[in-house]
C-alpha cells in the first residue's frame, strides 16, 4: 500500500500532487492546514525545512530501503537512512549539470555529490548519466545502475486527434515539444528551421511549450525570417499534444544535456519519426531513429530533409520505432528497481 | 575414402560513403565515397590480415607441394589494391604465381545485381573476369555470387556463362539428412528465352557442358571463422590435430571450407593463434595423406552421381537465417536497391564510364548491410558491423548519393542528342546542358524519392 503526503511547498515536482495520488490509486495523508504552509522563499531553507520535516514524519515508519530523488530529498535521505541504519537508493532523474549547460551552482552540485556518496545505491535514468556521475562526480561505476525510464502506451480516440484541426494541416511540419529553456536546446532548433527552409520553404515548424526563453526564440525566429512558417503554439495539453505528434512529419529533440526525454517516447507512441539529440538518454533505447550531436543544426536540418524526401524511411521510422515501448513499460522497469531493492536488502 | 580439403577465402572491402549533405547534391561534382576512412581500413586490414595472411600462405605452398587454396577477389578489392595495396596486389601475383591458387568469378562490384538485373550481373561478372586475367593470367571457371547467395536459376546462368561450378551454402533446410561434402547438380529447367536472349549478348566464352555445386561445410567452416576465439565454445581452445579429427569424421569427397578472408587476423586476431592453428593444418594433413583441392580440381575428380540441390528460394551464408534478410530485410533496404537499379537506363544512355563506375561502387552489397535492422527490436544489443552510426545513417548518405547521381545522369541525357538531329540541335543542346548545369547547382530536386 501506497501512502502519499501533501505539502505545498516551493520544490515543484513535474506532475501535480492530486494527479499523481489519482493514478497512484494511493492513500492520501493529509497533513493540517497550517501545516502545508511549510516553506519559506528561500531555496535553502525550503529545502532545510522539507528534510526536517520528513525526518520527523517518517520516524515511526520501519522501511526496508531508503529511496529518494534528485538532490533536493538526499539530506532527508542521508539522515533517515543514517537513523534506521537501512540501505539508501539515490535516483538520478537530472544533474545540475544538465540543467544549466554546465554552469552549475555549486552550493547544489555539493549537495548532489554529498548524496550520491552517502548512497548505498544510486540509479541514473540512463548510460549517459550514469557516465556524467562518473565523470563529473567522481562516483565508482559499478555504485550505479541504469534503469530507463517507462512509458505506458495510452488508448486513446483516434477520433479526437483526427478532428483536431492540426492534422487538417497540408504542409509538412516540424515539431519540437518541450519547455523554452536553455537545456533543451530550442535555440538549435531554429538554426535548423532556417536551414530547412532555405531549401524546404513549404515545410512549416512548431514550437509547443513555454519558458524563459520565449521572447529570445521569438526575435531570433523573425531575424531568421520564419515569421511566416513558425508557429509558437505555447503550453500544449494533453489531447493538443497528441494532436501534434499526429500531425507532425518529424520530432526534433535537440537537447543540451537530456538524462533521459520521456517525451520523445511519447513522440514514437504516435509514430512521429524522431530525431534525438546524441546527448541524450532516450537515444540509447530508441534505435529507430536519427541522432545528432545537439550543436549540429546542419546534420539535424539533413536528416530532417531526408526524412521529407525519403517516404520509405519515414514509414519504416513510423512503423519500427514504437516496438521499443513493450519492453520500456514502468512495469518492466518497475521490476529492474525492485531488484536492486532485493539486492541491497540480502546485501 | 579420404576426403580432401578445399579452401576457398572471399577477399572484399567496399567503397565506404562520407557524410554527404543535401546541400551538395546537384552540384555536379560531389564525390560519394570516404577516401580517407577507405584507405585506413584497407591499410589497417592489409597489415593485419593480407600481407601476413599470404605470407603464411606462400611458406606453406612453398613448403608442402600439395597444399592448394582458392580465392575470390572482388573487383572494388583491386581497385582499391591499385589505389593504395600495391603490396598486398604484388603478394597475390605470387601466390598466382605458383600456380597452385586458383581465383573464382564473381560480380565485379560484389553487388546484388543477381536480384534486379540479369543483363548488369552477367556485364559485371565478365568484367570481373577480365580484371583477374589482366592481374593474374587466370579465367576463372568455378562461380561464387556476392556471399554465396544462390538458387537454382543462378548456377544455370552460371553454366550458359561458361562456368563449370557454382559455390553456394550448405543449408540444412536443403540438404535434409544428405552431405554437404559432395558436388551437387542444379535441378534441369530451361531459362526463359528473354534470359537466354540477354546472357547470349553478354557472354563471353562458350557455355559449359556442365555444372556442379559444391557446397560450403558450414559447422566446419564456422569453427573457424565464428568460434575459434569464443572462451564459452565446448571446442575451445581449438587444436589443428582435433579439427582434422572432425573433418575425417565428416567424410565425403571434399570438405568446403568456405570463409572470409578477413578471419585471419582481423575477425580473429593474431593473438589468437588463428595463423599458428593456420600453419599447422597442411603438416597434419601431409602426414596422414590428406589431400587440399581447389574447387574446379574437385569437379574434374568427382566421377559420383551427384544428386539434386534444390534451391527453389533465395539463400546465402548471411547469419543464421541464411536468406536475403540481411540485405533486404526492411523497408528502406528495399527502396534503396530499387532505386539503384531503377538508374539502370539513365547509366547505359548516359555513354559515361565515370558515371556507369559511380553506379557500380554503388551496387557494393555492403551498402544495403549497413541498413540492416533485424536484430534491432525488443532492445537486442546485437549491432551490424558498420562504419556508421546507425542504419539510418547509411541510408541518409546512401540516397543522398542516389539522388545525386540521378541528377547527373539526368543533365548528362538531356546532353546526348540523337545522331540524326545532331547537327540542327547542336547550340541548342548546348544551352540546354549549360542550363541544366546551372539550374542543377541550384535546384535540389527533393520532390524525387530515392
Amino acid at each position: 500500500m501506497l501512502s502519499l503526503l501533501s505539502v505545498r511547498s516551493k520544490l515543484q515536482p513535474y506532475d501535480t500532487f492530486s494527479d499523481y495520488s489519482a493514478r497512484a490509486k494511493a492513500e492520501i495523508i493529509s497533513l493540517p492546514r497550517n501545516a502545508q504552509e511549510l516553506y519559506g522563499e528561500n531555496l535553502g531553507e525550503a529545502v532545510e525545512q522539507f528534510t526536517q520535516l520528513s525526518v520527523e514524519m517518517t520516524k515511526d515508519v520501519n522501511p526496508d530501503v531508503i529511496h529518494c530523488h534528485d538532490w533536493m530529498t538526499f539530506e532527508a535521505g542521508i539522515r533517515t537512512s543514517r537513523h534506521k541504519r537501512k540501505p539508501l537508493v539515490a535516483h538520478i532523474h537530472a544533474t545540475e549539470l544538465d540543467r544549466t549547460d554546465f554552469h552549475p551552482n555549486e552550493w547544489i552540485t555539493a549537495r548532489e555529490r554529498g548524496g550520491l556518496l552517502a548512497a548505498d545505491k544510486v540509479i541514473a535514468v540512463s548510460g549517459y548519466t550514469k557516465n556524467m556521475l562518473m565523470r563529473h562526480y567522481g562516483i565508482p561505476g559499478d555504485k550505479v545502475a541504469v534503469v530507463h525510464n517507462g512509458h505506458d502506451r495510452e488508448h486513446f480516440p483516434v477520433q479526437s486527434v483526427l478532428q483536431n484541426p492540426l492534422t487538417q494541416e497540408r504542409n509538412p511540419f516540424i515539431l519540437f515539444l518541450g519547455r523554452l529553456t536553455v537545456q533543451k536546446n530550442p535555440w538549435q532548433f531554429l538554426e535548423m528551421a532556417k536551414r530547412v527552409h532555405d531549401l524546404r520553404p513549404d515545410v512549416r515548424f512548431v514550437m509547443a511549450g513555454d519558458g524563459p526563453m520565449l521572447g529570445t526564440l521569438i526575435d531570433r525566429a523573425c531575424e531568421l525570417g520564419l515569421h511566416d512558417c513558425m508557429t509558437f503554439a505555447g503550453k500544449a495539453n494533453r489531447e493538443e499534444v497528441r494532436s501534434l505528434f499526429a500531425a507532425a512529419s518529424c520530432f526534433v529533440m535537440p537537447s543540451l544535456s537530456e538524462p533521459f526525454g520521456l517525451v520523445a517516447l511519447e513522440a514514437i507512441e504516435h509514430g512521429t519519426p524522431v530525431i534525438l539529440s546524441k546527448q541524450s538518454g532516450a537515444a540509447e533505447v530508441i534505435q529507430h531513429a536519427f541522432t545528432i550531436d545537439a550543436w549540429d543544426s546542419e546534420k539535424m536540418a539533413d536528416c530532417v530533409l531526408t526524412i521529407l524526401r525519403e517516404e520509405p524511411l519515414a514509414r519504416q521510422l513510423r512503423s519500427e520505432a514504437p516496438h521499443i515501448l513493450r519492453r520500456l513499460t514502468w512495469q518492466n522497469q518497475a521490476g529492474n528497481v525492485r531488484s536492486i531493492y532485493q539486492n541491497l536488502i540480502t546485501g | 575414402m579420404t576426403p580432401s580439403i578445399t579452401f576457398y577465402f572471399q577477399v572484399h572491402q567496399p567503397y565506404r560513403l562520407r557524410d554527404l549533405r543535401i546541400t551538395e547534391i546537384g552540384k555536379g561534382d560531389a564525390n560519394y565515397f570516404d577516401a580517407e576512412k577507405n584507405r585506413s581500413v584497407f591499410r589497417k586490414v592489409a597489415e593485419k590480415c593480407y600481407l601476413p595472411a599470404n605470407r603464411l600462405m606462400l611458406e606453406l605452398l612453398e613448403r608442402y607441394p600439395n597444399f592448394r587454396i582458392a580465392y575470390s577477389l572482388s573487383g572494388v578489392f583491386l581497385e582499391q589494391c591499385e589505389e593504395y595495396g600495391q603490396d598486398v596486389l604484388a603478394s597475390f601475383r605470387v601466390l598466382a604465381k605458383t600456380g597452385r591458387v586458383e581465383f573464382l568469378g564473381e560480380t565485379y562490384y560484389h553487388s546484388l545485381s543477381c536480384l534486379k538485373s540479369l543483363k548488369d550481373f552477367c556485364k559485371q561478372v565478365r568484367m570481373h573476369t577480365l580484371a583477374i586475367k589482366r592481374h593474374f593470367g587466370q579465367r576463372p571457371t568455378i562461380f561464387r555470387n556476392t556471399e554465396l547467395i544462390y538458387r537454382n536459376e543462378l548456377a544455370l546462368i552460371a553454366r550458359v556463362l561458361g562456368f563449370r561450378g557454382i559455390l553456394a551454402e550448405g543449408a540444412d533446410r536443403l540438404l535434409g539428412n544428405r552431405s554437404a561434402n559432395e558436388p551437387f547438380v542444379p535441378p534441369d529447367f530451361p531459362l526463359r528465352p528473354e534470359q537466354e536472349q540477354t546472357i547470349n549478348r553478354e557472354r563471353w566464352m562458350p557455355p559449359s557442358d556442365s555444372m556442379h555445386i559444391l557446397l560450403k561445410n558450414y559447422r566446419l567452416s564456422d569453427d573457424v571463422a565464428f568460434r575459434f576465439s569464443d572462451r564459452s565454445w565446448v571446442g575451445y581452445p581449438l587444436h589443428a590435430d582435433t579439427f582434422t579429427d572432425w573433418l575425417m569424421t565428416a567424410g565425403g569427397h571434399s570438405i568446403n571450407l568456405f570463409m572470409d578472408y578477413e578471419t585471419f587476423g582481423e575477425h580473429q586476431w593474431e593473438d589468437t593463434g588463428i595463423f599458428e592453428f593456420l600453419r599447422a593444418l597442411p603438416r597434419i594433413w601431409d602426414k596422414r595423406g590428406i589431400a587440399t583441392t581447389t574447387p574446379s580440381e574437385v569437379i574434374a575428380r568427382w566421377t559420383g552421381t551427384s544428386e539434386v540441390y534444390d534451391a527453389h528460394d533465395f539463400i546465402s551464408w548471411a547469419d543464421t537465417e541464411r536468406d536475403l534478410s540481411a540485405w533486404q530485410g526492411n523497408r528502406i533496404q528495399q527502396a534503396a536497391l530499387d532505386a539503384l537499379y531503377g538508374l539502370e537506363d539513365l547509366v547505359e544512355r548516359s555513354h559515361s564510364e565515370e558515371l556507369a563506375k559511380i553506379w557500380g561502387r554503388l551496387q557494393t552489397s555492403d551498402h544495403f548491410y549497413y541498413m540492416c535492422t533485424k536484430y534491432w527490436n525488443d532492445g537486442d544489443v546485437h549491432k551490424y558491423f558498420s562504419p556508421y552510426d546507425s542504419p539510418y545513417e547509411a541510408y541518409r548518405r546512401y540516397s543522398h548519393a542516389l539522388c545525386d547521381l540521378r541528377q547527373r545522369l539526368e543533365a548528362n541525357a538531356k546532353c546526348q542528342v540523337p545522331t540524326s538531329k545532331k547537327e540542327f540541335n547542336h547550340h541548342s543542346s548546348r544551352f540546354n546542358c549549360f542550363l541544366q548545369k546551372f539550374l542543377g547547382s541550384w535546384g535540389l530536386a527533393l520532390g524525387t524519392s530515392a
